[in-house]
């Protein structure tokens, strides 16, 4: 009997796929918490921000409530929509687990379910794959390609602890959308095409990429069609999720008619109606005979091409089809942004991707994955096209915006999953001649017995390999594993390295290092947020730059102008201007504006290079697409095209608003004993414009170390300027200055620094 | 019952105390020695006042009282007999309408004698900054408006004031002859034969950059659990309510000049008990990074830093929270507990706490609650408290109180009982929950949900089953064979015919019955999978063709080696050409197994 039971093979093989699949969740878990062991359970960076408070709002106030939800606190004086403006897949999946939780009498805190929501949902991740890649391939595949995904610096980038994104668990619905339709075109079986629409919707619920599952799919389907390979289970998988994901879609507030009326869901359109008029044809062409087919087949093809493109362009140009999106187009055209839109190029995310993000984000996975696409093109099967087209989408996308990495991530650990599976299974295998003869026998009989599976297909595949292999001495077979063995290892550390250098950053509490060895934390931003919510009223409206918006409304509790929210801007062009604009311009703009406070962000003192003088010219930027007359960026460098802060800088620099609040007090400061006062760590440079006051904002607080530095916008009353007699008085004109910067040359230099990184670190 | 009686006692004792209120027109008062000490934010006055009984009853009581400008401020009064730390008991009474306080001897004066007593007052909220508002560089000054004599329905024959101000920075101050100033003390007095509620209002300007730092709101959570651990948080809510922060903060004045913000509040010390663990500073937003742990001979002192220094009107808010063990406060009998702890504790030194409320959340399951406190708060009505695997939920006491300061420090007493078999409640049901879980999980493999058969895959099943145990006999029977292989040899050297012949038997009827069941498995394939039934039987051809082997064996061995009919020669021959040929077989046999595998 206990024989039996430990001898049994197929238990043996199971209990092992879920011990690694458990060990990967764990492994993937862990590794995400760097930031959490060396700072604290914390919200990290901006956009987690507002999910954490529409998290929290949703948890106090109901899903209802939530739903229309208008936040007033938000881009004043307009307010936000957010119940519409918002994918709720996020806030709705950690609401359930804390009301499931609390219904249990376990009290934790909302905070800590949003902190651990995407490590969670990356052990969910890797499971999707596993099932994904067996579904395309084999177990061995798919239990390599969950270790791979748990561990990627591609994805957790995205999903460490703290990063309470959207992405953290839309990675997961669209990996588990891709099995279930993968499935379902295998199975052709209604039940998995409701699922993976079911699934759709979740995507849908959780994240905008969405449109990349309701381009790939139809993709996979015309191709497919293309490639002549329909058949039954293709038609009822593809209608019944189109149908079902279509109107499941539209039920997102957010999303709301969208998929029937933008271009980007057009395509899924199209196909549809392919599918139904190819379906149309197969049934026709079995009624008659092949030489009228043949002509009914070609006009068909033609008219239906013809009307749906009219129908198409028709309907765009009348305006009930939105066109293309800014953003959308910038994924085509990677100039589009740089030109058209700033704001979105203004982003570090929405940049090309280099070549050494590709070697960072995926190591070895990147030179691995084309094996593993050789091997799927070499032994196509329907689902195999879908995952060459995945591939190929995902890497051009990835090309086009460092954002976009993350699609292909789960993609390469697919393909290097069966790469390596391959790559194993050819070199592991026993010497066992005879017995391969009589398995070869038993296999050629099955697979003359039934070819329409792909499993089999797959193992004569293997077969032949095996045969190539034969001829390998046991020592080379040792050699190769050895080395695929050290090259997993060296993987693994890279990716732990990179999880914990890059990524694990809350980039709210900075950590630097002084000389001893000892960590110094800089708590500035939290600092003055704290300050801002108990020390001033609470209906103050702060001004800052937008990137901070979503942080002061989280923290703070305060109202902003802007937000990470760029859904407006003018707006933000205007707050741009204020920063770009002498005081008394700004004040005007202010009082318009109604700001009590201003916040801004200055690294001189310690060094920190993204704060709001090297965010500058982007404003300047903005500020000048909505109002060219009064800001130009060519005022803002020197006559040799520089952008510098010091005495050489230009005079519209160094008496703006933004210039004046970073430095302000700031001239007499000595930081060290070596360095004259009013030196600036970040940029190097004593700055130009010393010993000013200010006259319509006053100092209301700065952080510690001058991180945060927040002025009070003084009210008219207030003003205490002193009488001049009028015998005094002195008009003096003032030195016109004439930078040689035209217009026609826009780009602009920064000494020494890049505008904004992602990745912000300490230079102290 | 003991309990009980001892309730009346209290409740008796209240009752006596409460008609303690007449003022006795023979006591008289000798002297008074008064110190009033303003250099802190808390106006804490002692009264060294020294009695004569005039009469000829002995007196038990004496009656105090104090200005009516500062009644309503007074947050504590003790009275001990002076040089001694005896404390005497006090309790609030009311004369003519107004609040006041009745303070027993230790022994009734008797007639003619003298007793010196310390009456000790505190009152808060009452020194006023003035200029109410300063900028970031000037200094606090406030004003203190008090009284040069006591105010006490007795007759006073002779009284002196110190006020201890603590900085030689004056403004100004009342005459009132005689006064002496000198280094940061005024002495009032002596003045002498005063009457009963006597009253002279004295007032001084001076400078006090003391932290005006009280704890507008503090909640205070004790949660006990008998698996060894007392978990206390407080939610403290600070405010400075010193002169207000006029115009801007500058961060360069305020980091270059010591002299800057001098009034403001940069840290402040909290004692923990020493036992504490697990210390934690947190707000609302996360973890406060700014403090620092010193352990004390008897206590753990932390610093804290607010996230920003306090300046005058800006308030503050954090949580601070640790862990005690269990032993430190909690005594047992049997099922009856004790719990002995502070009901607020320190926060900073001189602290004013505005309102207090206090939470005690006992296990769950315990009953028969019996509160004792230090001094009088308002109970408000119990809850009910659930937290990680809680079912019928925690009772929770709480306790509200305003106008604290550090003299409230003081150890209540709870009483309940806890029956121990509610500790196994908690685990129980985390062993109910994975048993149930399994079992479903067992249930749900083992049973089929389907609707329709799905014949491939079961049949599919049963071959694999069938398979699995076909597999199984013909290992055992490789091992039958194993085993006669080495009675064989053993034979080769004993030459022990008779106990070979019993081993053949017993091996015999084994491996009947061991083909038996193979052959009832092998019909079965047949049915299911002729495919896997062609392998099988050609397993059996093979399996039967070794055991012709074997018998060959044998009967060489019988026959020829035993008797002694066989040159060595060819029996070796013989034997090399069989154990080729069991070779041969046994590979072809493990070779169609993996195959069936």
């Amino acid at each position: 009997m206990w024989e039996n039971i430990i001898d049994n093979p197929t238990g043996w093989k199971k209990l092992i796929i879920f011990v690694i699949l458990l060990l990967a969740w764990i492994a993937g878990f862990s590794s995400r918490l760097f930031a959490v062991i060396r700072f604290e359970s914390i919200i990290h960076e901006f956009d987690p921000w507002f999910n954490y408070r529409a998290t929290a709002y949703m948890v106090e106030h109901g899903f209802y409530k939530f739903l229309n939800w208008f936040d007033e606190r938000a881009w004043y004086p307009l307010g936000r929509i957010v119940g519409g403006t918002v994918y709720p897949g996020l806030m709705i999946t950690s609401g359930s687990i804390h009301y499931i939780l609390h219904s249990l009498n376990i009290p934790i805190h909302i905070r800590d379910i949003c902190v651990f929501l995407a490590p969670v949902f990356s052990g969910f991740t890797s499971i999707a794959t596993y099932f994904l890649t067996k579904e395309l391939w084999s177990e061995g595949a798919g239990l390599f390609a969950a270790c791979f995904i748990a561990i990627v610096p591609g994805y957790i980038s995205r999903s460490v602890a703290g990063s309470y994104d959207n992405e953290g668990i839309a990675i997961f619905a669209l990996q588990f959308t891709y099995y279930l339709w993968v499935k379902s075109v295998s199975t052709g079986s209604v039940l998995w095409s409701t699922l993976t629409a079911l699934s759709y919707f979740y995507m849908v619920s959780a994240w905008g990429g969405y449109v990349f599952i309701t381009n790939l799919i139809p993709l996979h389907v015309f191709v497919l069609l293309l490639m002549g390979r329909y058949s039954h289970r293709l038609f009822v998988s593809y209608t019944v999720f189109y149908i079902l994901g279509l109107v499941m879609s539209m039920q997102i507030p957010f999303v709301g008619f969208q998929p029937i009326r933008t271009s980007e869901h057009m395509a899924a359109l199209g196909v549809f109606a392919l599918m139904i008029i190819v379906a149309a044809l197969k049934y026709i062409s079995s009624k008659i005979t092949k030489a009228e087919f043949t002509f009914l087949f070609k006009l068909g093809m033609v008219v239906a091409a013809t009307t749906v493109f009219l129908i198409v362009v028709i309907l765009t140009y009348s305006g009930v089809v939105a066109p293309w999106s800014g953003r959308f187009y910038s994924l085509w055209d990677t100039t589009y942004a740089k030109i058209h839109i700033p704001i979105i190029a203004s982003v570090s995310e929405h940049q090309p991707t280099t070549w050494f993000s590709f070697f960072f984000d995926l190591h070895m996975l990147v030179s691995m994955f084309p094996v593993g696409l050789w091997y799927c093109l070499k032994d196509l099967t329907d689902t195999r096209v879908f995952v060459v087209l995945y591939v190929i989408s995902a890497v051009y996308f990835a090309g086009v915006m460092v954002r976009l990495m993350l699609t292909l991530t789960p993609v390469v650990c697919v393909l290097s999953g069966i790469a390596f599976s391959l790559i194993f299974d050819c070199h592991m295998k026993e010497e066992d001649t005879i017995c391969k003869e009589i398995d070869a026998e038993i296999e050629k009989k099955k697979t003359v017995e039934k070819v329409k599976s792909s499993r089999k297909s797959r193992s004569s595949d293997i077969q032949r390999n095996d045969a190539n292999i034969d001829s390998l001495g046991v020592n080379f077979k040792c050699i190769v594993i050895v080395s695929a063995v050290l090259i997993l290892m060296l993987f693994a550390a890279h990716c732990t390295w990179v999880t914990s250098n890059a990524y694990s950053s809350p980039s709210i509490v900075l950590a630097s290092h002084s000389s001893d060895g000892s960590r110094q934390i800089l708590d500035d931003f939290r600092e003055a947020y704290f300050w801002l919510s108990r020390n001033t009223d609470s209906n103050a409206r702060i001004m800052s730059w937008w990137d901070y918006g979503y942080q002061i409304a989280g923290m703070a509790n305060r109202t902003t102008l802007v937000d990470n929210n760029t859904w407006n801007n003018s707006h933000i062009a205007l707050v741009g201007k204020a920063m770009a604009s002498t005081e008394s311009e700004a004040y005007n703009i202010m009082t318009s504006l109604d700001v009590d406070y201003v916040l801004i962000i200055f690294g001189g003192v310690i060094g920190y290079s993204g704060d709001d003088i090297n965010k500058f010219l982007w404003m300047v930027r903005i500020a000048e697409g909505e109002h060219p007359k009064d800001i130009r960026e060519g005022d803002y460098f020197t006559e040799r095209g520089e952008f510098r802060v010091d005495s050489e800088g230009s005079p519209v620099l160094l008496n703006c608003l933004m210039y004046k609040l970073s430095y302000y007090n700031f001239g007499e400061l000595k930081l060290d004993f070596r360095s004259p006062p009013g030196y600036d760590r970040t940029r190097n440079a004593v700055i130009g414009n010393k010993n000013f006051q200010l006259t319509y904002l006053e100092e209301a607080y700065t952080t510690e170390h001058w991180l945060v530095r927040i002025y009070r916008v003084k009210k008219p009353e207030e003003f205490n300027r002193p009488r001049v007699p009028v015998s005094n008085r002195k008009i003096s004109i003032p030195h016109t200055f004439v930078s040689k910067k035209t217009a026609n040359k826009k780009k602009g230099l920064i000494r020494d620094k890049p505008v904004k990184r992602k990745v912000q670190t300490m230079n102290s | 019952m003991k309990l009980v009686l001892e309730n009346y006692l209290l409740i008796f004792c209240i009752a006596i105390t409460a008609c303690d209120c007449n003022v006795s027109p023979y006591l008289k008062i000798v002297n008074v020695d008064r110190l009033i000490d303003i250099s802190s934010q808390i106006v804490k006055v002692t009264n060294k006042i020294t009695f004569q009984n005039a009469g000829s009853d002995s007196v038990s009581h004496f009656v105090f009282t104090v200005d009516p400008k500062v009644i309503d401020n007074v947050a504590v009064i003790k009275g001990r007999i002076s040089d001694l730390d005896v404390s005497l008991s006090v309790s609030e009474i009311s004369v003519e309408n107004r609040k006041a306080w009745s303070i027993k001897f230790e022994n009734p004066l008797e007639s003619g004698k003298f007793s010196t007593v310390d009456v000790y007052y505190a009152f808060i909220d009452y020194l006023k900054p003035y200029p109410t508002k300063i900028t970031q560089n000037e200094k606090q000054f406030v004003k203190f408006i008090g009284n040069s004599y006591l105010y006490i329905p007795y007759h006073v024959s002779k009284v002196t004031t110190s006020v201890a101000l603590g900085t030689k920075n004056v403004e100004s101050y009342t005459r009132v002859e005689p006064v002496s100033y000198s280094d940061s003390h005024i002495l009032y007095g002596p003045y002498k034969d005063l009457k009963p509620y006597s009253f002279h209002e004295i007032e001084i300007h001076y400078e006090n950059n003391a932290p005006f730092l009280i704890a507008s709101q503090l909640l205070r959570k004790i949660e006990i659990s008998h698996w060894g651990n007392i978990a206390v948080e407080e939610e403290i809510t600070l405010e400075h309510t010193g002169a207000k922060l006029k115009g801007p903060f500058s961060r360069y004045d305020y980091q270059r000049e010591p002299e800057s913000g001098l009034s403001s509040v940069k840290s402040f010390k909290t004692v923990l008990p020493a036992m504490a663990t697990d210390i934690y500073y947190r707000d609302e937003i996360g973890n406060i990074s700014t403090s620092h742990l010193y352990n004390l001979e008897n206590s753990i002192e932390v610093e804290l830093r607010p996230r920003f220094p306090l300046f005058g009107g800006w308030n503050t808010q954090y949580i601070l929270g640790y862990n005690v063990p269990l032993y430190t406060y909690l005594f047992t009998k049997g099922n009856n507990y004790l719990l002995k702890m502070p009901l607020i504790d320190h926060i900073f030194d001189n602290m004013v706490i505005k309102e207090a409320v206090i939470k005690i959340i006992l296990p769950e399951g315990s009953h028969s609650i019996d509160l004792n406190l230090p001094y009088n708060a308002e109970r408000l009505p119990d809850s009910l408290h659930y937290t990680y695997l809680d079912t019928i939920g925690r009772p929770v006491i709480t306790l509200k109180k305003t106008n604290l300061v550090e003299d409230h420090i003081d150890n209540f007493e709870l009483r309940y009982v806890f029956p121990k078999i509610f500790m196994l409640l908690e685990p129980l049901l985390i062993i109910g929950f994975l048993y149930i879980l399994f079992l479903t999980i067992i249930v749900y493999v083992r049973l089929d949900f389907s609707l329709s058969k799905d014949e491939d895959t079961e049949q599919k099943l049963r071959v694999c089953g069938l398979c699995s145990r076909v597999i199984n006999f013909e290992h055992k029977k490789l091992k039958l064979y194993q085993s006669f292989e080495d009675k064989l040899s053993a034979l080769k050297y004993n030459k022990d015919l008779n106990s070979f012949s019993v081993n053949v038997k017993s091996f015999n009827s084994e491996y009947k019955s061991i083909s038996a069941q193979l052959s009832e498995l092998i019909a079965k394939l047949k049915t299911e999978s002729p495919d896997i039934y062609e392998k099988v039987s050609e397993l059996l051809k093979l399996d039967k063709q070794l055991k012709e082997i074997y018998s060959q064996q044998q009967t060489v061995y019988v026959e020829k080696l035993i008797p002694g009919k066989i040159n060595k020669a060819s029996f070796l021959e013989l034997e090399n050409g069989f154990s080729k040929k069991k070779e041969d077989n046994l590979s072809r046999i493990n070779k169609l197994l993996k195959s069936i595998e």
